[in-house]
Protein backbone atom coordinates (compact mmCIF):
# COMPACT_ATOMS: atom_id res chain seq x y z
CA UNK A 1 0.00 0.00 0.00
CA UNK A 2 1.27 3.27 -1.09
CA UNK A 3 2.35 5.62 1.51
CA UNK A 4 0.90 9.11 0.75
CA UNK A 5 2.63 11.80 1.72
CA UNK A 6 1.69 14.60 4.35
CA UNK A 7 2.03 18.11 3.02
CA UNK A 8 4.29 18.86 4.80
CA UNK A 9 6.49 16.14 3.64
CA UNK A 10 5.83 17.32 0.12
CA UNK A 11 8.96 18.63 -1.84
CA UNK A 12 7.93 22.39 -2.96
CA UNK A 13 8.82 21.74 -6.79
CA UNK A 14 6.89 24.25 -8.28
CA UNK A 15 3.50 22.55 -8.31
CA UNK A 16 2.39 23.58 -5.36
CA UNK A 17 2.91 27.42 -3.59
CA UNK A 18 5.48 27.23 -1.47
CA UNK A 19 5.34 30.71 0.11
CA UNK A 20 1.33 30.38 0.43
CA UNK A 21 1.85 27.33 1.74
CA UNK A 22 4.42 28.85 4.54
CA UNK A 23 2.05 31.48 5.07
CA UNK A 24 -1.16 29.04 6.53
CA UNK A 25 0.67 29.37 9.84
CA UNK A 26 3.87 31.01 10.08
CA UNK A 27 4.57 34.62 9.73
CA UNK A 28 8.12 36.70 9.58
CA UNK A 29 9.84 34.04 7.21
CA UNK A 30 11.64 34.40 3.98
CA UNK A 31 10.71 31.84 1.26
CA UNK A 32 12.78 32.28 -1.69
CA UNK A 33 12.05 35.89 -2.94
CA UNK A 34 8.63 36.37 -0.85
CA UNK A 35 8.34 37.06 2.92
CA UNK A 36 5.42 35.42 4.59
CA UNK A 37 3.70 38.62 6.09
CA UNK A 38 0.15 37.40 7.65
CA UNK A 39 -0.83 34.04 8.31
CA UNK A 40 -4.06 32.24 7.47
CA UNK A 41 -5.74 33.33 10.39
CA UNK A 42 -4.96 36.78 10.57
CA UNK A 43 -5.83 37.08 6.84
CA UNK A 44 -9.63 35.26 7.52
CA UNK A 45 -10.14 37.52 10.28
CA UNK A 46 -9.19 41.09 8.53
CA UNK A 47 -11.73 39.87 6.24
CA UNK A 48 -14.35 39.00 8.51
CA UNK A 49 -13.79 42.43 9.69
CA UNK A 50 -13.97 44.21 6.18
CA UNK A 51 -16.77 41.93 4.86
CA UNK A 52 -19.12 42.68 8.03
CA UNK A 53 -18.24 46.19 7.95
CA UNK A 54 -19.28 46.64 4.50
CA UNK A 55 -22.54 44.83 4.94
CA UNK A 56 -22.89 47.05 7.63
CA UNK A 57 -22.39 49.92 5.66
CA UNK A 58 -24.07 49.21 2.93
CA UNK A 59 -27.58 48.32 5.09
CA UNK A 60 -26.42 51.33 6.82
CA UNK A 61 -25.93 54.05 4.61
CA UNK A 62 -29.58 53.72 3.07
CA UNK A 63 -31.30 54.09 7.07
CA UNK A 64 -28.23 57.02 7.53
CA UNK A 65 -29.84 59.40 4.15
CA UNK A 66 -32.50 58.95 1.98
CA UNK A 67 -29.71 60.60 -1.10
CA UNK A 68 -28.34 56.51 -0.42
CA UNK A 69 -31.93 55.11 -0.28
CA UNK A 70 -30.82 52.98 -3.69
CA UNK A 71 -28.39 50.99 -1.88
CA UNK A 72 -31.24 49.12 -0.19
CA UNK A 73 -32.09 47.33 -3.17
CA UNK A 74 -28.68 45.33 -3.71
CA UNK A 75 -30.84 43.78 -0.36
CA UNK A 76 -34.32 43.77 -1.43
CA UNK A 77 -35.58 46.95 0.49
CA UNK A 78 -34.79 48.99 3.77
CA UNK A 79 -36.91 46.41 5.69
CA UNK A 80 -33.94 44.30 5.19
CA UNK A 81 -31.38 46.62 6.10
CA UNK A 82 -33.12 47.60 8.88
CA UNK A 83 -33.73 43.71 9.83
CA UNK A 84 -29.85 43.01 8.80
CA UNK A 85 -28.50 45.54 10.09
CA UNK A 86 -27.96 44.99 13.89
CA UNK A 87 -27.01 41.53 12.90
CA UNK A 88 -24.60 42.38 10.82
CA UNK A 89 -23.01 44.36 13.43
CA UNK A 90 -22.95 41.85 16.09
CA UNK A 91 -20.83 40.04 13.90
CA UNK A 92 -18.83 43.09 12.82
CA UNK A 93 -18.21 43.54 16.77
CA UNK A 94 -17.60 40.04 17.45
CA UNK A 95 -14.77 40.24 14.19
CA UNK A 96 -13.43 43.62 15.64
CA UNK A 97 -12.95 41.17 19.04
CA UNK A 98 -10.76 39.01 17.15
CA UNK A 99 -8.84 41.13 15.59
CA UNK A 100 -8.28 42.75 18.32
CA UNK A 101 -7.15 39.80 20.36
CA UNK A 102 -5.10 38.74 17.27
CA UNK A 103 -2.99 42.48 16.92
CA UNK A 104 -2.87 43.94 19.85
CA UNK A 105 0.57 42.82 21.39
CA UNK A 106 2.00 43.78 18.38
CA UNK A 107 0.33 47.69 18.23
CA UNK A 108 2.61 49.08 20.66
CA UNK A 109 2.92 52.39 19.44
CA UNK A 110 7.10 53.01 19.83
CA UNK A 111 8.81 56.40 20.45
CA UNK A 112 9.60 56.55 16.76
CA UNK A 113 5.45 55.50 16.05
CA UNK A 114 4.59 58.62 18.30
CA UNK A 115 7.51 60.30 16.00
CA UNK A 116 5.39 59.06 12.77
CA UNK A 117 2.22 60.37 13.98
CA UNK A 118 3.14 63.96 14.23
CA UNK A 119 1.85 65.86 11.41
CA UNK A 120 5.18 66.70 10.26
CA UNK A 121 5.82 62.65 10.86
CA UNK A 122 2.63 61.98 8.89
CA UNK A 123 3.62 64.96 6.25
CA UNK A 124 7.01 63.29 5.41
CA UNK A 125 5.13 59.63 5.29
CA UNK A 126 2.28 61.12 2.39
CA UNK A 127 4.88 63.29 0.64
CA UNK A 128 7.19 60.00 0.24
CA UNK A 129 10.01 61.91 2.28
CA UNK A 130 10.16 59.53 4.71
CA UNK A 131 13.25 57.26 4.72
CA UNK A 132 12.63 55.86 8.61
CA UNK A 133 14.57 53.17 8.73
CA UNK A 134 13.44 52.15 12.25
CA UNK A 135 9.76 51.17 10.79
CA UNK A 136 9.15 48.10 12.08
CA UNK A 137 6.17 45.36 10.80
CA UNK A 138 3.83 47.96 11.46
CA UNK A 139 4.02 51.70 11.23
CA UNK A 140 2.67 53.77 13.52
CA UNK A 141 -0.51 54.73 11.06
CA UNK A 142 -1.28 51.16 10.59
CA UNK A 143 -1.40 51.01 14.62
CA UNK A 144 -3.34 54.09 15.10
CA UNK A 145 -5.84 52.50 12.44
CA UNK A 146 -5.34 49.12 14.88
CA UNK A 147 -6.37 51.22 17.63
CA UNK A 148 -9.14 53.88 16.27
CA UNK A 149 -10.46 50.33 14.22
CA UNK A 150 -11.00 49.10 17.85
CA UNK A 151 -12.43 52.16 19.59
CA UNK A 152 -15.12 52.35 16.80
CA UNK A 153 -15.96 49.06 16.86
CA UNK A 154 -16.89 49.31 20.51
CA UNK A 155 -18.54 52.61 20.33
CA UNK A 156 -20.67 51.55 17.31
CA UNK A 157 -21.28 48.44 19.24
CA UNK A 158 -22.22 50.20 22.23
CA UNK A 159 -24.20 52.79 20.92
CA UNK A 160 -26.00 50.33 18.00
CA UNK A 161 -27.55 48.34 20.94
CA UNK A 162 -29.44 51.40 22.28
CA UNK A 163 -30.45 51.72 18.93
CA UNK A 164 -31.46 48.46 18.46
CA UNK A 165 -33.77 48.25 21.64
CA UNK A 166 -34.45 52.49 22.03
CA UNK A 167 -37.07 51.27 24.52
CA UNK A 168 -34.93 49.70 27.12
CA UNK A 169 -33.31 52.64 27.34
CA UNK A 170 -33.75 56.73 28.46
CA UNK A 171 -34.28 59.36 26.19
CA UNK A 172 -30.82 61.06 26.63
CA UNK A 173 -29.11 58.01 26.33
CA UNK A 174 -30.85 57.59 22.99
CA UNK A 175 -30.44 60.87 21.70
CA UNK A 176 -26.64 60.45 22.33
CA UNK A 177 -26.68 56.92 20.91
CA UNK A 178 -27.99 58.59 17.49
CA UNK A 179 -25.33 61.22 17.38
CA UNK A 180 -22.26 59.09 18.63
CA UNK A 181 -23.13 56.47 16.32
CA UNK A 182 -23.61 58.29 13.27
CA UNK A 183 -20.29 60.20 13.78
CA UNK A 184 -18.38 57.03 14.79
CA UNK A 185 -19.62 55.81 11.89
CA UNK A 186 -18.79 59.03 9.76
CA UNK A 187 -15.48 58.63 10.66
CA UNK A 188 -14.91 54.91 10.63
CA UNK A 189 -15.59 55.21 6.98
CA UNK A 190 -13.28 58.15 6.36
CA UNK A 191 -10.85 56.14 7.91
CA UNK A 192 -11.24 53.08 5.92
CA UNK A 193 -11.33 55.09 2.61
CA UNK A 194 -7.62 56.32 3.36
CA UNK A 195 -6.80 52.55 4.29
CA UNK A 196 -8.10 51.16 1.48
CA UNK A 197 -6.25 53.54 -0.71
CA UNK A 198 -3.21 53.30 0.93
CA UNK A 199 -3.21 49.57 0.92
CA UNK A 200 -4.01 49.51 -2.67
CA UNK A 201 -3.19 52.03 -4.99
CA UNK A 202 -0.81 53.84 -2.86
CA UNK A 203 1.11 51.35 -1.84
CA UNK A 204 1.48 48.58 -5.09
CA UNK A 205 2.37 45.09 -3.09
CA UNK A 206 0.07 45.57 0.00
CA UNK A 207 -3.11 43.72 -0.71
CA UNK A 208 -1.03 40.58 -1.87
CA UNK A 209 -0.19 40.36 2.54
CA UNK A 210 -4.04 40.52 2.83
CA UNK A 211 -4.71 38.18 0.01
CA UNK A 212 -1.39 35.38 -0.21
CA UNK A 213 -0.28 36.33 3.06
CA UNK A 214 3.39 36.85 1.90
CA UNK A 215 5.38 40.39 0.58
CA UNK A 216 8.34 40.82 -1.84
CA UNK A 217 11.66 41.82 -0.18
CA UNK A 218 11.88 45.25 -2.03
CA UNK A 219 8.29 45.63 -0.66
CA UNK A 220 9.38 45.02 2.82
CA UNK A 221 12.56 47.17 2.57
CA UNK A 222 10.89 49.63 1.40
CA UNK A 223 7.82 50.19 3.99
CA UNK A 224 9.16 48.22 6.45
CA UNK A 225 13.05 48.45 6.87
CA UNK A 226 13.56 47.54 10.39
CA UNK A 227 11.14 44.57 10.11
CA UNK A 228 12.76 43.54 6.70
CA UNK A 229 16.31 43.13 8.61
CA UNK A 230 14.86 41.29 11.50
CA UNK A 231 13.26 39.12 8.99
CA UNK A 232 16.22 38.35 7.21
CA UNK A 233 19.10 38.17 9.69
CA UNK A 234 18.33 35.96 11.79
CA UNK A 235 17.32 33.14 9.61
CA UNK A 236 18.97 30.66 7.57
CA UNK A 237 18.45 32.03 3.36
CA UNK A 238 16.01 29.45 1.45
CA UNK B 1 -51.85 53.86 4.33
CA UNK B 2 -51.79 57.06 3.20
CA UNK B 3 -54.76 59.07 2.43
CA UNK B 4 -55.73 59.30 -1.02
CA UNK B 5 -56.94 62.80 -2.24
CA UNK B 6 -54.74 64.66 0.69
CA UNK B 7 -52.36 67.35 0.11
CA UNK B 8 -49.04 66.55 1.16
CA UNK B 9 -46.82 69.00 2.87
CA UNK B 10 -44.00 67.34 4.15
CA UNK B 11 -42.84 63.71 4.00
CA UNK B 12 -40.11 62.04 6.27
CA UNK B 13 -36.72 61.17 4.75
CA UNK B 14 -37.54 62.81 1.43
CA UNK B 15 -35.25 64.05 -1.13
CA UNK B 16 -35.86 66.31 -3.14
CA UNK B 17 -38.71 67.54 -1.23
CA UNK B 18 -42.54 66.10 -0.70
CA UNK B 19 -44.78 68.61 -1.35
CA UNK B 20 -47.74 68.04 -3.43
CA UNK B 21 -49.39 71.04 -2.33
CA UNK B 22 -51.09 72.49 -5.20
CA UNK B 23 -54.45 73.47 -3.51
CA UNK B 24 -54.93 75.62 -0.63
CA UNK B 25 -56.71 73.26 1.74
CA UNK B 26 -57.50 74.74 5.58
CA UNK B 27 -55.27 73.58 8.09
CA UNK B 28 -57.77 71.67 10.59
CA UNK B 29 -58.01 71.10 14.78
CA UNK B 30 -59.36 68.96 16.85
CA UNK B 31 -60.30 71.37 20.01
CA UNK B 32 -59.90 69.67 23.67
CA UNK B 33 -61.58 71.63 26.51
CA UNK B 34 -60.18 69.49 29.38
CA UNK B 35 -62.44 71.70 32.15
CA UNK B 36 -65.40 70.12 30.45
CA UNK B 37 -64.36 66.56 30.17
CA UNK B 38 -66.10 64.36 31.88
CA UNK B 39 -64.03 61.07 31.66
CA UNK B 40 -66.78 59.33 30.02
CA UNK B 41 -64.49 57.74 27.47
CA UNK B 42 -66.77 57.44 25.23
CA UNK B 43 -63.97 59.33 22.90
CA UNK B 44 -61.61 55.95 23.71
CA UNK B 45 -64.35 53.30 22.49
CA UNK B 46 -65.08 55.56 19.53
CA UNK B 47 -61.43 55.53 18.65
CA UNK B 48 -61.20 51.80 18.97
CA UNK B 49 -64.22 51.03 17.09
CA UNK B 50 -63.74 53.21 14.35
CA UNK B 51 -59.81 52.30 13.92
CA UNK B 52 -61.02 48.21 14.32
CA UNK B 53 -58.09 48.08 16.90
CA UNK B 54 -58.06 45.08 18.52
CA UNK B 55 -59.13 44.95 22.44
CA UNK B 56 -56.18 45.82 24.53
CA UNK B 57 -56.56 44.12 28.39
CA UNK B 58 -57.33 46.96 30.55
CA UNK B 59 -55.28 47.47 33.55
CA UNK B 60 -56.11 48.85 37.09
CA UNK B 61 -53.80 51.63 38.06
CA UNK B 62 -55.10 53.23 41.01
CA UNK B 63 -57.38 55.82 39.06
CA UNK B 64 -60.53 55.62 36.98
CA UNK B 65 -57.22 55.41 33.53
CA UNK B 66 -58.35 52.65 31.31
CA UNK B 67 -54.61 51.87 31.51
CA UNK B 68 -51.16 53.29 32.08
CA UNK B 69 -50.39 54.88 28.61
CA UNK B 70 -50.79 54.27 25.21
CA UNK B 71 -50.29 51.85 22.69
CA UNK B 72 -50.07 50.60 19.37
CA UNK B 73 -53.62 49.62 19.80
CA UNK B 74 -54.84 52.02 21.69
CA UNK B 75 -54.45 55.63 20.27
CA UNK B 76 -57.24 57.51 22.80
CA UNK B 77 -56.29 57.30 26.58
CA UNK B 78 -58.33 59.39 29.12
CA UNK B 79 -55.33 60.18 31.77
CA UNK B 80 -57.11 61.01 35.14
CA UNK B 81 -54.16 62.61 37.89
CA UNK B 82 -55.33 63.65 41.58
CA UNK B 83 -53.02 66.15 42.91
CA UNK B 84 -53.00 69.22 45.43
CA UNK B 85 -51.80 72.22 44.85
CA UNK B 86 -52.34 75.40 46.90
CA UNK B 87 -54.75 73.53 49.61
CA UNK B 88 -57.02 72.50 47.12
CA UNK B 89 -57.38 68.68 45.70
CA UNK B 90 -57.62 68.74 41.88
CA UNK B 91 -58.51 65.79 39.82
CA UNK B 92 -57.35 66.74 36.20
CA UNK B 93 -58.42 64.62 32.67
CA UNK B 94 -56.66 64.74 29.59
CA UNK B 95 -57.14 63.28 26.72
CA UNK B 96 -53.46 61.72 25.98
CA UNK B 97 -52.77 60.96 22.10
CA UNK B 98 -51.07 62.68 18.84
CA UNK B 99 -51.02 66.41 18.61
CA UNK B 100 -50.21 66.42 15.56
CA UNK B 101 -47.39 68.75 15.44
CA UNK B 102 -46.58 71.51 12.57
CA UNK B 103 -42.80 70.67 13.20
CA UNK B 104 -43.73 66.83 14.14
CA UNK B 105 -40.57 65.39 15.60
CA UNK B 106 -41.47 61.90 14.61
CA UNK B 107 -41.22 62.61 11.26
CA UNK B 108 -38.04 64.69 11.72
CA UNK B 109 -36.34 61.89 13.27
CA UNK B 110 -37.73 58.95 10.20
CA UNK B 111 -35.35 57.54 8.51
CA UNK B 112 -37.83 55.68 6.11
CA UNK B 113 -38.90 57.69 2.97
CA UNK B 114 -43.09 58.37 3.33
CA UNK B 115 -43.41 56.18 6.28
CA UNK B 116 -44.92 59.65 8.27
CA UNK B 117 -46.31 62.32 6.14
CA UNK B 118 -47.84 65.35 7.29
CA UNK B 119 -50.71 66.65 4.77
CA UNK B 120 -51.84 70.36 4.06
CA UNK B 121 -54.58 70.02 6.49
CA UNK B 122 -51.90 69.65 9.79
CA UNK B 123 -52.38 65.83 10.03
CA UNK B 124 -49.46 63.59 11.01
CA UNK B 125 -50.04 60.19 9.35
CA UNK B 126 -48.34 56.95 9.64
CA UNK B 127 -47.86 54.74 6.23
CA UNK B 128 -47.52 51.49 7.81
CA UNK B 129 -46.26 49.77 4.47
CA UNK B 130 -43.01 52.22 4.40
CA UNK B 131 -42.11 52.07 8.06
CA UNK B 132 -39.30 49.86 8.97
CA UNK B 133 -39.78 49.56 12.91
CA UNK B 134 -36.86 51.32 14.25
CA UNK B 135 -38.38 53.35 16.83
CA UNK B 136 -36.61 56.53 16.37
CA UNK B 137 -40.30 58.71 16.29
CA UNK B 138 -40.24 57.60 19.88
CA UNK B 139 -36.85 59.83 20.82
CA UNK B 140 -38.15 62.47 18.14
CA UNK B 141 -41.70 62.76 19.40
CA UNK B 142 -41.45 65.31 22.56
CA UNK B 143 -45.09 64.22 23.73
CA UNK B 144 -44.37 60.28 24.23
CA UNK B 145 -47.03 59.25 21.77
CA UNK B 146 -45.65 56.57 18.35
CA UNK B 147 -46.23 53.53 20.20
CA UNK B 148 -44.26 50.53 18.41
CA UNK B 149 -45.82 47.07 17.76
CA UNK B 150 -44.14 43.74 17.99
CA UNK B 151 -46.55 42.04 16.04
CA UNK B 152 -46.55 44.08 13.25
CA UNK B 153 -42.98 45.62 13.56
CA UNK B 154 -44.17 48.72 13.09
CA UNK B 155 -45.55 51.95 14.64
CA UNK B 156 -48.53 53.29 15.28
CA UNK B 157 -50.59 56.27 16.36
CA UNK B 158 -53.39 58.46 16.43
CA UNK B 159 -54.06 59.44 12.73
CA UNK B 160 -56.65 62.17 13.63
CA UNK B 161 -59.12 60.18 11.08
CA UNK B 162 -57.70 61.02 7.74
CA UNK B 163 -60.29 59.04 6.40
CA UNK B 164 -62.84 60.46 8.41
CA UNK B 165 -61.85 64.23 8.11
CA UNK B 166 -60.82 63.71 4.32
CA UNK B 167 -64.32 62.75 3.42
CA UNK B 168 -65.39 65.30 5.38
CA UNK B 169 -66.31 63.97 8.80
CA UNK B 170 -65.62 64.76 12.40
CA UNK B 171 -62.77 62.45 13.82
CA UNK B 172 -64.89 59.33 15.92
CA UNK B 173 -63.49 60.89 18.94
CA UNK B 174 -64.98 64.00 18.26
CA UNK B 175 -68.48 62.38 17.46
CA UNK B 176 -68.98 60.31 20.19
CA UNK B 177 -68.41 63.65 22.67
CA UNK B 178 -71.27 64.06 24.97
CA UNK B 179 -70.18 67.46 26.37
CA UNK B 180 -68.83 68.87 23.44
CA UNK B 181 -65.49 69.03 25.19
CA UNK B 182 -64.24 67.87 21.72
CA UNK B 183 -64.97 70.01 18.74
CA UNK B 184 -63.33 69.77 14.91
CA UNK B 185 -63.31 72.33 12.74
CA UNK B 186 -60.56 74.62 10.80
CA UNK B 187 -57.82 75.77 13.25
CA UNK B 188 -58.55 79.41 13.38
CA UNK B 189 -62.39 78.68 13.97
CA UNK B 190 -61.00 75.95 16.74
CA UNK B 191 -58.13 78.84 18.49
CA UNK B 192 -61.08 81.55 18.39
CA UNK B 193 -63.51 78.87 20.41
CA UNK B 194 -60.55 78.08 22.73
CA UNK B 195 -59.76 81.99 23.63
CA UNK B 196 -63.60 82.05 24.28
CA UNK B 197 -63.35 79.51 26.51
CA UNK B 198 -60.26 80.71 28.15
CA UNK B 199 -61.71 84.01 29.04
CA UNK B 200 -65.06 82.47 30.14
CA UNK B 201 -62.49 80.19 32.56
CA UNK B 202 -60.75 83.35 33.63
CA UNK B 203 -63.68 85.36 34.71
CA UNK B 204 -64.60 82.14 36.63
CA UNK B 205 -61.56 82.31 38.83
CA UNK B 206 -59.09 80.37 36.62
CA UNK B 207 -56.59 83.13 36.09
CA UNK B 208 -54.10 80.74 34.89
CA UNK B 209 -56.18 79.22 32.26
CA UNK B 210 -54.96 79.29 28.76
CA UNK B 211 -55.01 77.33 25.12
CA UNK B 212 -51.84 74.82 24.69
CA UNK B 213 -50.81 75.59 21.28
CA UNK B 214 -47.14 75.14 22.15
CA UNK B 215 -44.87 77.38 19.54
CA UNK B 216 -41.89 75.07 20.49
CA UNK B 217 -43.59 72.54 17.81
CA UNK B 218 -44.66 74.82 15.33
CA UNK B 219 -48.15 75.11 17.40
CA UNK B 220 -50.13 71.90 17.36
CA UNK B 221 -53.22 70.59 14.88
CA UNK B 222 -54.97 69.06 18.32
CA UNK B 223 -54.91 72.28 21.16
CA UNK B 224 -56.15 71.89 24.61
CA UNK B 225 -57.84 74.55 27.04
CA UNK B 226 -55.88 74.14 30.18
CA UNK B 227 -57.80 75.34 33.00
CA UNK B 228 -54.28 75.60 35.21
CA UNK B 229 -52.49 76.84 32.34
CA UNK B 230 -49.17 77.76 34.16
CA UNK B 231 -48.76 74.18 35.03
CA UNK B 232 -49.45 72.09 31.95
CA UNK B 233 -47.08 69.50 33.34
CA UNK B 234 -50.17 68.59 36.20
CA UNK B 235 -51.73 67.58 33.14
CA UNK B 236 -48.89 65.45 31.82
CA UNK B 237 -48.18 67.70 29.35
CA UNK B 238 -44.44 69.10 28.52
CA UNK B 239 -44.00 72.99 29.20
CA UNK B 240 -42.47 73.77 26.13
CA UNK B 241 -41.83 70.84 23.70
CA UNK B 242 -39.66 71.20 21.24
CA UNK B 243 -38.17 68.49 18.60
CA UNK B 244 -35.21 67.38 20.50
CA UNK B 245 -32.09 69.65 19.82
CA UNK B 246 -30.13 65.93 19.66
CA UNK B 247 -32.42 65.08 16.66
CA UNK B 248 -31.80 68.38 14.97
CA UNK B 249 -28.48 67.93 15.40
CA UNK B 250 -28.22 64.51 14.27
CA UNK B 251 -30.52 65.37 10.85
CA UNK B 252 -29.38 68.87 10.09
CA UNK B 253 -25.45 69.29 11.04
CA UNK B 254 -24.04 65.70 12.13
CA UNK B 255 -25.29 63.96 8.72
CA UNK B 256 -23.90 67.21 6.58
CA UNK B 257 -20.56 67.11 8.51
CA UNK B 258 -20.32 63.05 8.26
CA UNK B 259 -20.96 63.33 4.12
CA UNK B 260 -18.48 65.74 3.78
CA UNK B 261 -15.69 64.36 6.18
CA UNK B 262 -16.63 61.00 3.85
CA UNK B 263 -16.04 62.96 0.63
CA UNK B 264 -12.84 64.53 2.10
CA UNK B 265 -11.09 61.71 3.03
CA UNK B 266 -12.18 59.95 -0.71
CA UNK B 267 -11.21 63.61 -2.67
CA UNK B 268 -7.92 63.77 -0.72
CA UNK B 269 -7.03 60.62 -1.50
CA UNK B 270 -7.46 61.07 -5.31
CA UNK B 271 -5.62 64.22 -4.99
CA UNK B 272 -2.88 62.53 -3.41
CA UNK B 273 -2.83 59.88 -6.31
CA UNK B 274 -2.77 62.37 -8.98
CA UNK B 275 -0.08 64.82 -6.75
CA UNK B 276 2.35 61.98 -5.80
CA UNK B 277 1.63 58.68 -7.45
CA UNK B 278 2.33 55.50 -6.00
CA UNK B 279 5.00 54.62 -3.80
CA UNK B 280 8.07 52.73 -5.19
CA UNK B 281 11.83 51.98 -4.03
CA UNK B 282 13.85 54.54 -5.52
CA UNK B 283 15.12 52.56 -8.26
CA UNK B 284 10.87 52.14 -9.37
CA UNK B 285 10.88 48.61 -8.46
CA UNK B 286 7.68 48.28 -6.11
CA UNK B 287 6.15 45.21 -7.25
CA UNK B 288 9.29 43.31 -8.90
CA UNK B 289 11.67 41.29 -7.22
CA UNK B 290 14.52 42.35 -9.01
CA UNK B 291 15.48 45.28 -6.31
CA UNK B 292 15.42 43.13 -3.33
CA UNK B 293 18.50 41.00 -3.94
CA UNK B 294 20.94 43.90 -3.23
CA UNK B 295 19.89 44.45 0.50
CA UNK B 296 19.33 40.72 1.21
CA UNK B 297 20.55 40.07 4.60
Amino acid sequence: MRRIALPDEMPHNGLGDAAMARARSTENVVVGDEIVRERLSARVVHWAVAVTFFVCLFTGLPIWTPYLGFLATLFGGLHVCRLLHPWAGIAFAAASVLMFVQWVSQMRLTPADREFLTPRGLLRYFQYRNDDVEVGKYNGGQKLLFWAAALGAAGLLATGLVMWFPLAFGQRLREASYLLHDVAFSLFFAMIIGHIYLGTAAEPGTLRSMVRGTVTRSWAQLHHPRWYREVTSDQPKR
Amino acid sequence: MTADGLEIRQSSASVWGSSTELRNLKVVSKYIDTSTCIGCKACEVACQEWNDLHIVPTQQVGTYQTMPGLDANYWNLIEFRELEADGNFLWLLRKDGCMHCADPGCLKACPAPGAIVQYQNGIVDVNPEACIGCKMCETGCPFDVPRYSAKTDKMAKCTLCVDRVQVGLEPACVKSCPTGCLQFGDKTDMVALGNARVEQLKKNGFAQATLYDPPGVGGTTVITVLAHGDHPEWYGLPNDPQVPGAVRLWKNVLRPLGALAIAASFFSMVGHYLAFGPKTSKDGAAKSDGGAKKGDG
